[in-house]
């Protein structure tokens, strides 16, 4: 009787533990070696994953559009620009997308630590004020309208036309390059061996930024195998012991500005301090040392000269 | 009357079946804790032996995550409160035989419950600084939350009011107390006792449903936990933390309701 009483019970149990135990069989069927067919990489899925919002997604649909910064004069009047508002404050408020290791990411204390991190608060200093980090959706930020909830993007953001109608940009305070990523159960090792076409065959698959594309990786989601950002994003993966492996030379360099809303207050002036001040950090060697901290190398000069 | 030697008094009998009672609820209790307990542990036993829970990852990010902890609460006491004077309003709207005012806090109670609160939390946020008005994520949020619960609380109000019997205001003006004064001393002191336990109810939801505004960017319990989660790829230890102080919350804030629960049931006796 108590037996027949406790039998759902137990069955309930087997259950539970039949479910928790079961993903750990799954990994070790991913590592096997791909069967030697002729084409050991047919089954990669021509689905490539990027961030949404990014140069990523417009490389791969063909529309890339990659820009420089307009001239920056000195204004001749800066009466009621952004940047007295950020002297009055103290403060200059810079959003980043904080899921974005190593450019911008949070150490336990809830501080923020990272190359942008660094970059922000170095021109903070330059300007005479305090630097002051918050968290946005990188879609969020690339949308524009920022309503003057913060005052400049330090996030990486690369140039390009599109954006410069949305945008004033600085000059850029480094360069990085796109590459292509892939899973290690893919086997996958050059971007010669990636079994159709790029861009062309290609079919674009988003998650809000391309560290969730790692991430959906890590999980074994089978959805994808490839994805593109930036080489140093893969890198830092791949020393985190991700499954994932950077397979391409540089499809393209991408420059990397501090970005300001164009529909937002008057900031000829502080954009011309910025940028200004972004080139005396690229003169005195300060960018070149937080590149070496950040990604062991100089990714501050321009390769297209 | 005579009563048999050998056989118990009546009031033993009673005795006995209580205490054989009693001691039957304790049994229950006790299984009943033992299947939770057997039950938690089996699944915390099930996902070490999947050998992919990093403890040092937990050790490392738990207290982070946890720090999210009093911003979930406070965005929920203070919604509750916002949400319980738009309730209040509300249901004299609904109650007021003026066609207008019936007509404003019945769309409100309409539009509010009849889109969804992820809609309402994004309009605030990223609509409204299309018409000009800009709010910071955590008022926008407050806003949001409000918005919605005061319209499932009106209805709360609307029935706690007139759950109020009818003789009782009929006394009243039968004494010839005013409108005004019937309702403030009458009418609302005897709604509020019934609609307390329901608004413990919906502070217990909105506990859960604060979660929502993480979306804002607002640091509190879940946003935290999906941001180390991704951060780091550990998304099951650290939404399993999360969820875990949800859920502490939940027992806790329920274990108080039930109490006041109990405690505004005394006079109804």
């Amino acid at each position: 009787m108590h037996v027949r009483r406790a039998m759902p019970m137990v069955a309930a149990a087997a259950l539970i533990i039949t479910a928790c135990t079961a993903p750990a069989a799954s990994p070790s069927a991913s590592e096997m070696e791909p069967s030697a067919t002729e084409n050991p990489f047919a089954d990669v899925p021509t689905v490539v994953c990027v961030g949404e919002a990014t140069t990523y997604l417009d490389w791969l649909n063909g529309d890339l559009q990659p820009d420089v910064q307009d001239p920056i004069e000195e204004p001749a009047d800066t009466a009621g620009d952004l940047l007295e508002t950020v002297q009055d404050r103290g403060v200059l408020r810079i959003s980043t997308d904080a899921n974005y290791e190593p450019q911008s990411f949070r150490e336990p204390d809830g501080s923020w630590v990272g190359f942008d991190i660094d970059v922000g608060s170095e021109i903070a200093e330059r300007l005479g004020v305090e630097a002051e980090f918050q968290h946005q959706d990188w879609d969020i930020i690339t949308a524009g309208s920022w309503a003057e909830r913060w005052d400049i993007s330090v996030g990486s953001m690369t140039i390009t036309t599109d954006r410069k109608e949305l945008f004033s940009f600085t000059q850029p305070y480094y360069f990085t390059p796109a590459d292509i990523g892939a899973s290690t159960r893919s086997g996958l090792t050059s971007l010669e061996d990636v079994p159709f076409t790029l861009p062309d065959d290609a079919e674009p698959v988003t998650r809000p930024t391309d560290a969730n594309c790692i991430e959906d990786i890590a999980a074994n989601r089978p959805e994808f195998d490839l994805f593109i950002t930036s080489g140093t994003v893969i890198d830092a993966a791949t020393e985190a012991g991700q499954p994932v492996v950077r397979i391409s030379d540089p499809l393209y360099q991408e420059n990397l500005a501090v970005a300001i809303d164009k529909a937002g207050p008057d900031h000829d002036a502080l954009l011309y301090e910025i940028d200004q001040a972004i080139g005396e950090m690229h003169a005195d060697g300060t960018l070149t040392e937080l590149s070496m901290k950040w990604f062991d190398e100089d990714l501050t000069q321009d390769p297209g000269g | 009357m005579t009563v048999a030697v050998g056989t118990p008094e009546p009031r033993s009998v009673v005795a006995q079946v209580e205490a054989a009672q009693e001691r039957a609820r304790t049994a229950w209790r006790l299984k009943f804790a033992a299947t939770w307990v057997v039950l938690i542990g089996l699944i915390l036993i099930g996902l070490g032996a999947t050998g992919n829970i990093d403890t040092g990852f937990i050790s490392e990010w738990g207290p982070f995550i946890v720090g999210g902890t009093w911003l979930t609460v406070l965005i929920s006491v203070a919604s509750i409160s916002i949400a319980t004077v738009l309730a209040l309003l509300g249901a004299f709207g609904r109650l007021s035989s003026n066609a207008y005012i019936n007509g404003v806090a019945s769309l409100y109670v309409s539009l509010a419950r009849g889109t969804p609160l992820i809609v309402q939390i994004l309009f605030v946020y990223l609509a409204l600084p299309q018409i000009g008005i800009v709010l910071p994520a955590i008022p926008a949020g407050l806003i949001a939350l409000s918005f919605n619960y005061g319209a499932y609380m009106t209805e709360i109000f609307r029935a706690g009011i007139q759950a109020v019997p009818r003789g009782q205001r009929e006394a009243a003006e039968a004494l010839g107390m005013p409108e005004r004064l019937i309702v403030r001393r009458i009418v609302l002191p005897q709604a509020i006792r019934i609609v307390i336990p329901a608004i413990g109810n919906e502070f217990i939801a909105m506990i859960k449903d604060s979660s929502l505004v993480s979306i804002l960017a607002v640091e509190e319990l879940l946003f935290r936990a999906r941001l180390v989660g991704q951060q780091n790829f550990r998304s099951l230890e650290a939404l399993i933390i999360a969820a875990a102080i949800y859920w502490i919350l939940t027992i806790a804030f329920s274990q108080v309701q039930q109490r006041l629960e109990r405690r505004m049931a005394r006079s109804d006796r």
